[in-house]
């Protein structure tokens, strides 16, 4: 540069000034920093892998001897990790593993056969050698399930029945699987549970509800049968987080046998970045201290997992190679033949590329549950603190499956169908409280429901009676039972049906199998019966028949007859 | 525990049991499966015990996840076989008894031989006894009383 061509001192380029106005300038990015664990992978201070069998106990793993194990080596070396497997699968090289793993031609079975019998810095190792292509491409043949799925969250900043419930139907109406509420306050959750319920079955019969809360309330929901499943288990890389989140490997998989003994399906949660943020990684990375989770999940028999950072993607989101820390935790997850349900549902990044970006390694290969869940009330009335995707998103999601043909769950549906079943989903939950004797849900508040976009457009609930009347359905043990009988009697007898068979399946224990879900005509589809068979191209679950029509439709299309006209 | 002897579950022919083994499937209070109907409800024929899972139809889920190849979601299963007979309220009660710094080692050995002794719950037992060793070398053991 020439003395002529000098920047003229506090002279800014319009370029620069439109750059550094866009979105993409709100979100947080900070240097690694290793030494605190302040690095999402490949850090300097994550162990090596090793493994020493003596008489069938693992008497040394990943460069520590048995005697220092913390309780998270003990359980991984104890209940997670296949000694019979071991000695062959640790001698493989990583890169030649992971090698395995992306080449379609090598079977999913037979990498189970390997994976299983890996430590936590070996499986670090595998997913360390492979850029974000090759797990995307990992990942298309190492989920569980053959047909991928999605959930989406419902709930209400007011905590208001009403809307919860219309916005559960419109949701399940959409194609989500799952449904999942949380609460602004604690003590609303029962009724928050039931419209819930109620919501998702008028939507479509056989959609699962869960309501995330503290370990032991959350399961006397589900015993009761107000709720069908549980996700929000957590556990920790750290024996320290761990034990500041009041648990331990042991009363985790004491929880989860809980929960079967119940025969209701029930996944666990953890996530990169939640030992940094609650203060201490002990140095480790987000993506190794993640593999242990994983793989203490695996040891204490539970089927699944929910991945993906979750409510932490802001700390992998801020350092380098952090959104494909995040897909490669998703992979392990998958590796180890557990059920993924793979995160994006916390709002991470004001910019709607990097959002959409942050949503390709899930969405592109496909997991059992893409978004964990997507928002399907708008970013205020979001109790989890703000999906990566809102309703508003719904035709940009349609049609991003329309242009890869890729099947995220969901399909287009016309505003007279959203409408029909937003109004009845309410009348069934007015018809409920009224014949559980709870507040009364008015006309008034049914009109506003169906045709609100959020709570600030509800008629207020009297807060102080609703949650005397929650404290009442814990107090006179209402079940589920007693919601199908209320449908019932309310007039609501298809909505009664769909809630029973929902309940009916506990006692078969199908949905308590890897990666199940309830198909429209409340068949069980699982890593069992629909077992993933990607063997390359033109295997696997491609979307095609009526589901490939479903996904072409969007809200506005020209017909190819008359170009004047709209497809219906 | 009994194990489901020698019906011999394949994943690929029985599963899911609700659609093709329903013949198998009974509530805990010995009702068939077909029986939970709606008319059952409004009757007022059913309680929330009839739409329990029981121990046995728990041990055909294991063998068919056993089947599948995933022993430790069959080894879940087993324990929760012998949950089954837990109440609600003392299941509850166990959990929280097993989480950090909760209970002494005592305790922990009181309840393991408890969940032998009532509920014939051994594997269960002995994730107990187990976790009260761990408890004790990483120091995570509610200090006695005395």
């Amino acid at each position: 540069m020439t003395s002529t061509d000098r920047p003229a001192q506090n002279r800014r380029s319009t370029r620069t000034e439109i750059i550094e106005a866009r979105p993409i300038q709100l979100d947080g990015f900070v240097e690694e920093w290793p030494e605190v664990g302040m690095i999402a992978m490949e850090s300097p201070y994550d162990p090596e892998p090793s493994i020493r069998v003596e008489d069938g106990v693992i008497v040394e793993m990943d460069g520590r001897e048995r005697s220092d194990f913390d309780f998270l080596d003990q359980f991984i070396a104890d209940h997670a990790i296949d000694i019979s497997a071991a000695e062959e699968a640790m001698a493989l090289d990583a890169q030649e593993i992971a090698a395995r793993v992306v080449d379609p031609r090598v079977p999913r079975q037979d990498i189970l056969h390997l994976t299983r019998g890996l430590t936590p810095a070996k499986l670090l190792d595998v997913v360390e050698s492979m850029n974000v292509v090759e797990i995307m491409m990992a990942m298309q043949k190492m989920r569980a399930r053959r047909t991928p799925a999605n959930q989406a969250h419902s709930t209400s900043a007011r905590d208001n029945p009403v809307q919860v419930a219309a916005d559960a139907a419109e949701a399940a109406l959409r194609g989500f699987a799952e449904l999942e509420t949380t609460l602004g306050i604690v003590r609303y959750a029962p009724l928050v549970a039931i419209a819930l319920q109620v919501g998702g079955q008028t939507g479509r019969g056989g959609v699962i509800t869960q309501c995330a809360l503290e370990e032991a309330t959350e399961l006397e929901l589900g015993m009761r049968g107000i709720t069908a499943y549980a996700e929000t288990i957590s556990v920790y890389g750290t024996e320290s987080v761990f034990v500041d989140g009041d648990d331990t490997p042991w009363s985790k998989a004491f929880l989860a046998s809980a929960y079967a003994s119940r025969g209701i399906k029930m996944r666990f949660t953890s996530g990169t970045g939640s030992e940094v943020q609650m203060g201490n990684a002990e140095g480790k990375s987000m993506l190794y201290l993640e593999i242990r989770c994983i793989q203490v999940a695996k040891g204490a028999g539970v089927q699944g997992l929910q991945n993906g950072s979750i409510s932490c993607i802001g700390v992998p989101g801020a350092v380098p190679s952090g959104i494909r820390a995040v897909a490669a935790e998703n992979l392990v997850a998958s590796m180890l033949d557990l059920e993924c349900a793979s995160g994006n549902d916390q709002s991470f990044s004001h910019s709607p590329m990097r959002r959409t970006a942050r949503t390709m390694p899930q969405l592109l290969p496909g997991t059992d549950f893409v978004v964990s869940g997507y928002s399907g009330v708008p970013n205020a009335d979001n109790m989890f603190a703000g999906s990566n995707w809102d309703p508003e998103d719904y035709d940009d999601w349609n049609t991003i499956q329309r242009d890869l043909k890729v099947d995220g769950g969901l399909r287009h549906v016309a505003e007279k169908e959203v409408l029909a079943v937003r109004g009845k989903a309410i009348r069934a939950l007015q018809a409920v409280f009224a014949g559980l004797d709870l507040p009364p849900i008015t006309d008034e508040e049914v009109d506003a429901g169906i045709y609100a976009h959020g709570s600030e457009e509800l008629p207020e609930r009297d807060v102080l009676e609703d949650l005397k009347a929650a404290k009442g359905v814990m107090d006179r043990g209402i079940t589920g039972l007693d919601l199908v009988a209320a449908l019932e009697k309310g007039g609501f007898r298809d909505v009664a049906e769909n809630l029973l068979h929902v309940l009916r399946q506990r006692v078969s224990g199908d949905l308590l199998q890897t990666s199940a879900i309830l198909d429209g005509d409340f068949s069980v589809r699982s890593a069992i019966n629909d077992a993933n068979d990607y063997a390359g191209p033109g295997t696997g679950y491609r979307p095609s028949g009526e589901r490939w029509e479903e996904m072409k439709r969007l809200r506005h299309v020209l017909s190819a007859s008359n170009p004047e006209q709209e497809v219906e | 525990m009994t194990q489901t002897g020698d019906r011999h579950l394949d994943p690929a022919v029985d599963y899911p049991l609700s659609s093709r083994r329903p013949d198998l499937l009974h509530t805990p209070t010995g009702k068939h499966i077909e029986d939970l109907t709606l008319d059952a409800v409004v009757a007022g024929d059913l309680s929330p015990l009839d739409l329990r899972i029981a121990p046995d139809t728990l041990l055909m889920q294991a063998e068919i996840a056993d089947g599948a190849g995933r022993w430790q979601l069959a080894e879940n299963f087993r324990r929760a076989a012998e949950m089954t007979e837990i109440p609600d309220e003392r299941v509850l009660a166990m959990y929280n008894a097993l989480r950090p710094n909760a209970s002494t080692g005592q305790e922990l050995a009181d309840l393991a031989d408890e969940l032998e002794r009532e509920y014939s719950a051994g594997r269960t037992a002995a994730l107990v006894r187990e976790a009260a060793d761990v408890y004790g070398r990483r120091n995570l053991l509610a200090a006695a009383d005395d």
